[in-house]
Parts: structure tokens; C-alpha cells; sequence
């Protein structure tokens, strides 16, 4: 059974046709929540309220559109609003995890790549959130351009035009505060 | 940064993000089913009452109590209309505020109905709480936000707010063209439990549909009351109000429209594009 059919079934109230929905997208909203929380029970709180939001919403969803782009819309909201609300006390934490992130292996047993991806993420947490909504819905969720559209609920032209503004900030980031990532990137050929 | 530079730096964000290390994904879908299956073994049991609906029926019933105080009142008050979260009393006018009451600079008046009282609208729109961009609002709130597309040269809104209290409120309003402190219509986009309305004796209820669905047409003036349990205050209201409800949202539509028209407009609404 495809997407459409699967959201249809359980907008009608099919629970059964609910659940691989939930399987197929829980990995990007989870994810995302992730990203923007830098918390895994946190962003598991999110994913599950978020799927849940949406099977109450899903009447009003058009089934002919991809499902993952309004879940990742949903879920960027529901995190986004979890940040509000925590505060201070958030900011605290989200300082304290911009020095130190979450990780389960020490420094010395990570792999390069992975070292360079948490710095990168340490980077893009310097920006405002809707500019790390659009760079984590586009490049680390690798969402295309219209996905991400959909997701934050603008034109494609202004995904672009967003995109543009943010990179140019996280660039500067990277060159001040993360010299190391820069001069990886500027040795590279790609 | 040209072009040929942004997209170099695309490519290397792309290639190392792909080393992020996330955290396993736990079983979302197990716990989503779980949860499904028991909200849907407890419905027709019996329920703890959640805080907010708790605060619903509190503000319901002081408004009942006082109500039943006034004499005229008291034996057509047992009549209501419920729509969605607001709650319309078949009473006599009964107002519970001066008509040209000052809000304490604490309050924040909740409303911007067109021709509300005789003073301009605008300072009331000033004081009026989360004013933000429409594009801000939407990713502040956890449902789509509509826009109508009727009339076809309305545009997007002039103003938008967004009242957070245990529920996000949403608040657009379209000014008039014509006459700059006038507002033209506003429309509230209201969350299941967040937030609750009552209305005292509208001179004219009429019931009509939106979508097919059941919608409520009332005329003022009438006292109007917005409710949550972080702001509580009173306004008397002289407009057109179509009020309908679509899924867990339920709308207020502003407008010195006719009915037809008013119609129109809600069926027009879409999410943002």
C-alpha cells in the first residue's frame, strides 16, 4: 500500500495503517528534534507528539502530498515551542552542550568525519533557529528544496533565498569560531 | 559568497553532516501505538478532568453564577449554543463590563472586532500582546495558520498576533485600505482547550454552515469574555462574528461582511502558501 493510501486509511481512523507511517518517518523526526533540542529524550518526547498531533490533524491533511515534510513541519514547532518554554534554564543547557555535546564515546575514539559533523552541528547551533531549521531540513536531513518548502510552509524561492542568508552566516561562524572546519573545507576539492 | 562558492560549501555540508553521529532512534512507533490504544480504551470511561478544561468549566460556571443573579436573566440562561470552544448564552444582555472600560496595562484586550466601541482601533492593537510577522507566527503555533483568499485582492494580513497561554491563540487582522485605523476583518484561530469564549444574548443567532459543516452567525452588540487561565477579561462587542470549527480548530471571523460574504471568506481559507 503506498503513502497516500496508508494516510487516507488512517485518516479515517485505521490505526493499523497508521503505524508504518510512523516506522517510515519516526527516523527524520526524531532526528530533526534532535537537532534542534540536542536531546534524545527530549526529541523523543517531540516524535511522539508529533506523530500524535498528527493523527488527530490528519483529516485535514491532503493525502496527495508527501507526509514527511508536514511531520517535519510539525515536529520543528512542537521543538521549537519546547525551547521556549525551558527558558533560561534551556539556555543554560544549550551553552553548557555547545561546549560539551552529547556523545556516548570519548573524544579520542571518534572517527574524523565525526568529529567534523559535531563541530559543523556545534556551528549551526550558533544561528537563530529559523536558520537552523532550514540548514538541518536541507542539508543534514538532506530534504530537497521543495520538501523543505512544505516543511516550513513558504515558497521554494524563499527556501533559496533563506538558505543563502543562512550559509553566509554559518560561514562567518565557521571562519571565527571553528578555524579548524574552515581549513579542512579549504583543502578539499569538492 | 557567489554562486559557485555557496554551492561548493552546499556540497560540504551535505557531505559532513552525514558523519553526525546521532543518538539510536528509539521505538516511536511502539509508544505511538501504545498511547493510540489506550486514549482510545479510555474513551466512555470516566476521565480526570485536565487543568484547562477544569479552568473552561470554572470560567463557565462564574459567568453562569453571576448571571443567575440578575433576575431577567435567570430563566432564559438555562439556553446556550456551544460551537466548538465558544459558548453563546440565550440571555438578556447582561453586561459585565462597562462599554468603554480601560484595560489595566496587565490585561491585554483579546479582540479587534470591527466597530467594537467607538474609539479607533489602533491603540487597541498596539497594546494587543505577541505581535509577530506571519511567517514567525507559524512557527510559532502547532497547526496550519489559514488565510482566506477571498475576496481575491485581500492579501495577506495587516497584523498578526499570537497569544501564548497553555494554547496559542492566533490573531490576523486586515486593515482597511480606505481608512488606515479602521480595521477591515480579523480572524481568530483558535486551539482545541486553550482558550474559552462566551458570549451573553447576540440580538441575532443564526445558525448556517461552512464548509457543510455547522457554523453560527451572531450579531452584536453583545458582552464577549476570553477566557484561558492565565488572562481573563471582559469586552463588549458590536460586530459580525461567523464562528465555525474544522478538526480541533475553531475560527472567529470578524467582519462588517454579509453573511454570504462572510461565508465565502471562511470557505476561501487555506494554509499559507
Amino acid at each position: 500500500m503506498d503513502e497516500s493510501t496508508l494516510v487516507r486509511h488512517a485518516a479515517n481512523g485505521d490505526a493499523a495503517a497508521w503505524e508504518p507511517l510512523v516506522l517510515a518517518h519516526q527516523d527524520a523526526v526524531f532526528r530533526l528534534s534532535y537537532l534542534l533540542l540536542g536531546d534524545p529524550d527530549d526529541a523523543e518526547d517531540i516524535a511522539q507528539e508529533t506523530f500524535l498531533r498528527a493523527w488527530n490533524h490528519l483529516k485535514r491533511f491532503d493525502s496527495t502530498r508527501p507526509l514527511r515534510p508536514w511531520l517535519l513541519s510539525i515536529a520543528s514547532n512542537l521543538a521549537s515551542n519546547r525551547r521556549r518554554s525551558a527558558g533560561r534554564y534551556f539556555a543554560a543547557l544549550t551553552r553548557a552542550f555547545r561546549n560539551e555535546p552529547t556523545s556516548s564515546t570519548s573524544t579520542e575514539e571518534k572517527s574524523a568525519q565525526h568529529m567534523e559533523a559535531n563541530d559543523l552541528w556545534k556551528a549551526v547551533r550558533h544561528l537563530s533557529i529559523p536558520d537552523q531549521q532550514i540548514i538541518y531540513l536541507r542539508y543534514f536531513l538532506d530534504l530537497p528544496v521543495a520538501e523543505a518548502a512544505q516543511a516550513l510552509q513558504v515558497a521554494e524561492g524563499t527556501v533559496k533565498s533563506r538558505l543563502s542568508r543562512a550559509l553566509e552566516r554559518l560561514r562567518g561562524i565557521i571562519q571565527q569560531d571553528f578555524p579548524v572546519l574552515a581549513e579542512g573545507h579549504e583543502g578539499r576539492e569538492v | 559568497m557567489n554562486e559557485l562558492q555557496q554551492e561548493l560549501f552546499e556540497k560540504q555540508l551535505l557531505s559532513i553532516s552525514k558523519g553526525l553521529d546521532y543518538p539510536r532512534t528509539p521505538d516511536i512507533a511502539e509508544s505511538v501505538m501504545v498511547r493510540l490504544s489506550s486514549s482510545s480504551k479510555s474513551e466512555g470511561r470516566p476521565r480526570f478532568i485536565s487543568r484547562r478544561l477544569a479552568w473552561s468549566l470554572t470560567v463557565i460556571l462564574i459567568l453562569f453564577s453571576s448571571l443567575m443573579l440578575i433576575p431577567p436573566a435567570r430563566a432564559a440562561i438555562i439556553e446556550f449554543i456551544q460551537i466548538g470552544i465558544v459558548r453563546i448564552f440565550r440571555a438578556e444582555p447582561t453586561p459585565l463590563t462597562p462599554p468603554h472600560q480601560e484595560f489595566p496595562s496587565t490585561m491585554v484586550p483579546v479582540t479587534a472586532t470591527p466597530g467594537a466601541t467607538s474609539q479607533p482601533l489602533i491603540p487597541i492593537l498596539e497594546n494587543l500582546a505577541g505581535e509577530m510577522t506571519l511567517e514567525e507566527a507559524q512557527q510559532t503555533v502547532n497547526y496550519p495558520i489559514l488565510l482566506p483568499s477571498h475576496p481575491p485582492d485581500l492579501g495577506q494580513p495587516d497584523r498578526v498576533f499570537v497569544q501564548e497561554a497553555d494554547g496559542d491563540m492566533t490573531i490576523l487582522v486586515w486593515m482597511d485600505p480606505q481608512q488606515p485605523d479602521d480595521v477591515l476583518m480579523s480572524l481568530h484561530l483558535v486551539p482545541e482547550g486553550s482558550w474559552a469564549i462566551e458570549k451573553v444574548s447576540p440580538t441575532i443567532i443564526q445558525e448556517t454552515t461552512v464548509n457543510g459543516q455547522r457554523a453560527i452567525w451572531a450579531v452584536g452588540p453583545y458582552p464577549i469574555r476570553f477566557s484561558n487561565g492565565n488572562l481573563d477579561f471582559v469586552r463588549l462587542v458590536d460586530g459580525r462574528v461567523l464562528i465555525w470549527v474544522e478538526g480541533d480548530m475553531t475560527y472567529r471571523l470578524e467582519t462588517d461582511l454579509s453573511l454570504e460574504e462572510a461565508i465565502n471568506v471562511a470557505e476561501s481559507l487555506a494554509p499559507i502558501r
